[in-house]
């Protein structure tokens, strides 16, 4: 089981499912996620591929889309950051 | 190295905190600072307030490695940060940035470094709400710019 954050205005449309979603087995990297994602939900899905993406594994940013994706991680979604 | 690094949903008073910041370093020089404010328009829309979302631990740990990266680079001995999140009410401070250092140089430099790296590195997302809704806030093309230039900085 793995935990999905989604912040900002990906939170907007993500469906509260995905914060804990049953993955399928085949999807086993980071880039399987955010196209399993897109299937859940069309629009998060055209949200996520029309948006400069940084993704959070266990707290730490993650470059490398190919990362497996383990038991127990919290994976946060973080569209682009405006602080200040 | 000491960076004071909060993100707090309650208003502070950024004059006060400068003052505590400062008060019994006599081994300080300059102290310079820069508070972000949030105003009631923008391009022409009125703005009724601001509510910042911030990614619980993620935000404060990233926004010190920031702050800890500009102090080495400038040589700053303390760096303060605090960053609102929740609601905002327009004249309300949002954020404060100080440093403290021997010579003004160091200070003026790390502060406005430090704040061009908030701008589009800080995970913190902000929505604006006016008379015809909300937004999301994305950096502008000015923001990446200074970004960018901030690495520069001698």
């Amino acid at each position: 089981m793995v935990h999905l954050v989604f912040l900002g205005k990906f939170g907007d449309v993500a469906p509260d499912a995905l914060a804990r979603p049953a993955l399928p087995g085949d999807v086993r990297t980071l880039a399987d996620l955010k196209d399993w994602i897109a299937g859940q939900s069309p629009p998060l899905g055209r949200m996520l591929a029309a948006t400069p993406l940084r993704l959070a594994v266990n707290q730490a940013l993650v470059q490398d889309l190919s990362q497996p994706i383990a038991a127990g991680d919290e994976i946060a979604f973080l569209p682009p950051m405006s602080g200040g | 190295m000491g960076l004071d690094i909060r993100v707090q949903d309650r208003a502070f008073d950024p004059h006060g905190e400068c003052a505590a910041f400062v008060r019994g370093r006599a081994d300080a020089g300059a102290l310079a600072s820069f508070v972000g404010y949030c105003r009631d328009e923008t391009a022409g829309r009125a703005v009724t307030g601001l509510t910042i979302q911030q990614y619980e631990g993620f935000t404060q740990a990233e926004i010190a490695r920031l702050a800890g990266e500009v102090a080495a680079r400038f040589g700053v001995g303390e760096l303060l940060v605090i960053h609102r999140v929740g609601e905002i009410a327009p004249g309300e401070a949002i954020v404060l940035v100080a440093a403290l250092s021997v010579h003004r140089a160091a200070a003026f430099d790390a502060v406005r470094v430090l704040m061009d790296y908030l701008k589009t590195d800080a995970p913190l997302w902000k929505k604006e709400s006016g008379p015809d809704g909300t937004r999301w806030i994305e950096p502008r093309a000015e923001d990446h710019k200074r970004r960018a230039a901030a690495e520069t900085v001698a």
